[in-house]
């Protein structure tokens, strides 16, 4: 199997170049049967690549020791789920995963466009079958996960040596989360892939007009959306699993996966102008490319070793193909656009400085400060290290107090970007508009801070965040009103009705409003508190208004770990409220420890408890617990962003054509007899200014 | 079975021990990082058999204890762990650089952005100017501006009832 997966992969590289070349014959001599060979090539690496990536599941659920990645990542005592999720969990593996994720969205491409737009899909297919190459000469080349143990037998024949049992997996990486957290992220990853495509292709083959925006924005927003999910799910399990009490550190890895998708939302929302107005061509095309950039520079710099993380593949040798990878995109990108820049020519202007357009414009700038600032604080170190020859380290308080006012002027534009309408808004329209979002905002800072709310930024947050979440409402609500007095139905079905109309206007809102969410519940960070205790049994700790009872603590063995668990009873406001049982566990495969946090989660907050170690001056154990507050916000938050983000992907449904009685006229009498109503056709409902 | 436990228990070494006593040392860790490699702030640091963190702890309550400045007590550390242990950059010399690329790139992209929103204003009355300077009449002038305004109006509609 190990030779059938490793032959998949080669054979998968034979197609992909026969991909290329056909794919450029193909646009050269406009051929179609040449066109459909190159895109029946791109099915072949696909099928291909998932026939190596299933040959790799199949060796780790037949414990081939024989194979060094299935050796390095699992064990026999490894329980069945996490010997599916160890396929990422090393370099090799991870990379192949890449392959076989990008593999499913070129399948889902050349398949959905198959005999359509035989001008652009040509350059795409071409694009697509590059970056595969790229990929499958680290998968096949440079870091294969089907390398054998192997050794030197008699008459110098080589065989293979399968060992007794494997390393097993990292325990870190034992948690269910971990099963889909890369998954998801590694689809946002790769999903940048497809407008990237699409884009290249539209440059180089002057493709005209916006329909390659058309076809990509559906792509583009599932990327976007496994980018947030897996961003969140990534927290959530540093968060469970790491014992630290916070979800995100400002590590690299961490940075890597927020500049994409910081570039991929100013690309979501600048988009709308160029389908809108024909605005930011030139713009569009860039954020586009720079989104795959940063998805390809995140990964060099965490796989290059060229600066610290926390994540287990950080140091390797193959970072240097990536920078080389990332050099000949930049210079392709370059080419391609200064052969074809007069294609990129924008037909629209902008009108006003109070419109929806300069609104777009300057989210664009803040979500590109914030990207900047986040890859600034990242290569400093590096930076620094070539300057003055010394490492510096630039942790969270860098990124924190750089990134929160941003953050703020961010919400800002959330709030106010919807009101402002296209062309130009008018300073009575924006009066209106504002008023009571504005007023409500006020009014709940000004509670917070008679209630003893001191910290700024926290206050102005509540306030944003407030003015925001109003301003969505009142666009249904204005919506929902004008159908619901065309139609009669009540103000939800309305609503839902407006919805389904222009899903993705107000999936865009409900977007907004998760992202509002999950800013409350990150501004919570500011009254965490923690304590730290040694504790025996029937020792007590405070901690807020919970009490926690050490009651006592008893250990287990299980096939692949021992563990050693406390059970403490916790009261609230003298009242027994919960057990908690945060557990350590040792993995005698690999010798390590990890920790099971025992979290207690309400939308108030989170009582997090932690095992912390045992003390040797004392020989207690060491119990860690922390309350920080409005933490569930943050994931709740991130699933409602996920929803809209589904809602904006539903297509709309069309408005209903209705018979009305028009009122009778004057001018059109019916000669000879009584007047009768004539019947017209209108639409159902006519919405609100400003729409999408 | 035995080997187990007695590694599990070997695993269950302290991560800090008597340490962060007060919030004032509490404050003073969230400035040093910990110097196990983790890139972690050093209040932060839960690395099982993590070697720098419980110790480092320690000689910051001890610095803390002794009742020395603040300062003193951070550049104590830069001594001893060199700059790295300083958990964001200084603000002098050639690091503090760090803090300004935010400032310096919103600034530069906020002038492209205003400098942009007036070349396309400029262009479009340009536009409109030469449309309307053709020798005709103000009434001549006036509809073809208003067939301008009636054709992007158009432009718009098509857009906005687009199926996207």
């Amino acid at each position: 199997m190990d030779i059938f997966g490793s032959y998949a992969l080669l054979l998968a590289f034979a197609f992909a170049v026969y991909a290329i070349a056909g794919g450029i014959a193909a646009i050269v001599t406009r051929r179609p049967l040449l066109i459909k060979s190159a895109r029946n090539a791109g099915f072949a690496v696909c099928v291909l690549i998932w026939m190596g990536t299933a040959s790799l599941i199949y060796l780790f659920y037949t414990d081939n020791y024989a194979m060094a990645y299935v050796a390095a990542h699992s064990n026999h005592n490894l329980a069945p789920y996490y010997k599916f999720s160890a396929l990422w969990s090393g370099q090799e593996g991870s990379l192949l995963f890449w392959s076989f994720l990008l593999s499913i969205y070129v399948f889902s491409v050349l398949f959905t466009y198959r005999g359509k737009h035989p001008e652009l899909m040509p350059y795409v297919g071409v694009v697509m079958a590059g970056v595969q190459i790229f990929f499958l000469t680290m998968n096949n080349f440079i870091a294969s996960p089907f390398r054998v143990f192997a050794a030197s037998g008699p008459g110098g024949i080589m065989h293979l040596v399968t060992r007794p049992d494997g390393s097993g997996l990292n325990p870190l990486l034992q948690y269910p989360e971990m099963a889909i957290h890369p998954p998801t992220l590694y689809s946002g990853y790769t999903g940048f892939t497809i407008p990237f495509a699409f884009a290249l292709a539209a440059l180089l083959g002057r493709y005209p007009g916006e329909k390659w925006i058309h076809l990509t924005r559906r792509w583009t927003m599932i990327a976007w959306a496994f980018q947030s999910a897996g961003i969140l799910l990534g927290a959530h399990w540093a968060y469970a699993v790491l014992g630290w009490g916070g979800y995100w550190g400002w590590d690299p890895v961490e940075n890597a996966s927020l500049m994409p998708w910081l570039t991929g939302t100013a690309f979501l929302h600048s988009v709308i102008m160029q389908e809108k107005r024909g605005m930011m061509r030139v713009w569009n095309v860039w954020l586009v490319f720079l989104t795959f950039m940063l998805c390809i520079l995140g990964t060099s710099l965490t796989r290059s070793g060229a600066v610290n993380s926390v994540h287990a593949f950080a140091e390797s040798n193959i970072g240097h193909w990536f920078w080389g990878f990332l050099l000949l995109v930049i210079l392709v990108c370059v080419a391609a656009y200064f052969k074809n820049r007069d294609y990129l020519r924008s037909d629209n202007q902008l009108d006003s400085m109070l419109s929806r357009e300069s609104s777009f414009l300057f989210n664009n700038l803040i979500l590109l400060v914030a990207c900047i600032a986040v890859l600034a604080g990242t290569l400093f170190p590096v930076l620094s290290e070539a300057v003055r020859g010394s490492k510096i380290s630039v942790g969270p308080p860098f990124f924190n107090r750089v990134n929160i006012p941003i953050a703020m002027f961010l919400l800002f534009l959330t709030g106010v970007g919807p009101l402002l309408a296209w062309r130009k808004t008018s300073v009575e329209s924006l009066k209106k508009n504002f008023g009571m979002p504005l007023i409500g905002g006020c009014i709940a800072a000004a509670i917070a801070v008679a209630m003893g709310l001191r910290e700024f930024y926290v206050g102005l947050c509540l306030l944003l965040g407030v003015f925001v979440t109003l301003t969505i409402l009142a666009e249904f609500y204005r919506g929902a009103r004008v159908i619901s007095a065309r139609t009669g139905s009540n103000l939800l079905s309305s609503a839902s009705q407006l919805t389904m109309r222009n899903t993705r206007r107000y999936g865009g809102y409900v977007v907004h409003f998760g992202m509002v969410l999950v800013f409350i519940g990150i501004s919570g960070t500011a009254f965490n508190q923690d304590k730290q205790m040694d504790m025996k049994a029937g020792s007590v700790m405070s901690i807020g208004p919970y009490t926690l009872h050490l009651q006592n603590f008893d250990s287990d063995q299980k096939p692949n770990y021992s563990s050693e668990r406390a059970t403490i009873d916790v009261d609230k406001d003298g009242r027994s409220v919960m057990m908690l049982y945060p557990t350590r566990r040792f993995y005698p495969s690999n010798q390590e420890s990890g920790t099971m946090v025992a979290i207690s989660s309400t939308l108030r907050e989170d009582l997090y408890v932690v095992y912390a170690g045992t003390n040797p001056d004392t020989n207690l154990p060491v119990i860690h617990a922390y309350l920080n507050p409005l933490v569930k916000w943050i994931w709740l938050g991130g699933v409602i962003v996920v929803l809209g983000t589904i809602l904006a992907l539903i297509p709309n449904r069309q408005a209903v054509m209705v018979m009305s009685a028009a009122p009778a006229t004057a001018a059109s009498p019916l000669p000879g007899g009584p007047q009768p109503a004539r019947a017209s056709y209108s639409a159902r409902s006519k919405l609100p200014e400003n729409h999408d | 079975m035995c080997a187990a436990f007695v590694a599990l228990a070997s695993a269950l070494v302290p991560l800090r021990v008597d340490a962060q006593k007060t919030d004032r040392a509490k404050s003073l860790g969230t400035q040093l990082m910990c110097m196990c490699g983790c890139g972690q702030i050093l209040t932060q640091c839960n690395h099982i058999n993590c070697p720098s963190s419980g110790p480092m702890l320690k000689e910051l309550d001890a610095h803390v204890e002794k009742g020395e400045a603040d300062n003193l007590i951070i550049q104590d550390f830069v001594q001893e762990y060199g700059e790295k242990v300083l958990s964001s950059p200084p603000s002098t010399g050639f690091n503090s650089i760090a803090w300004y690329i935010p400032g310096v790139a919103f600034a530069l992209g906020l002038a492209i952005v205003i400098v942009l929103i007036r070349l396309w204003r400029q262009r479009d009355i340009a536009r409109l100017a030469s449309a309307s300077s053709a020798p005709v009449s103000a009434a001549t002038a006036s509809s073809t501006m208003d067939e301008i305004q009636r054709r992007r109006a158009r432009e718009q509609a098509d857009r906005d009832t687009e199926e996207l």
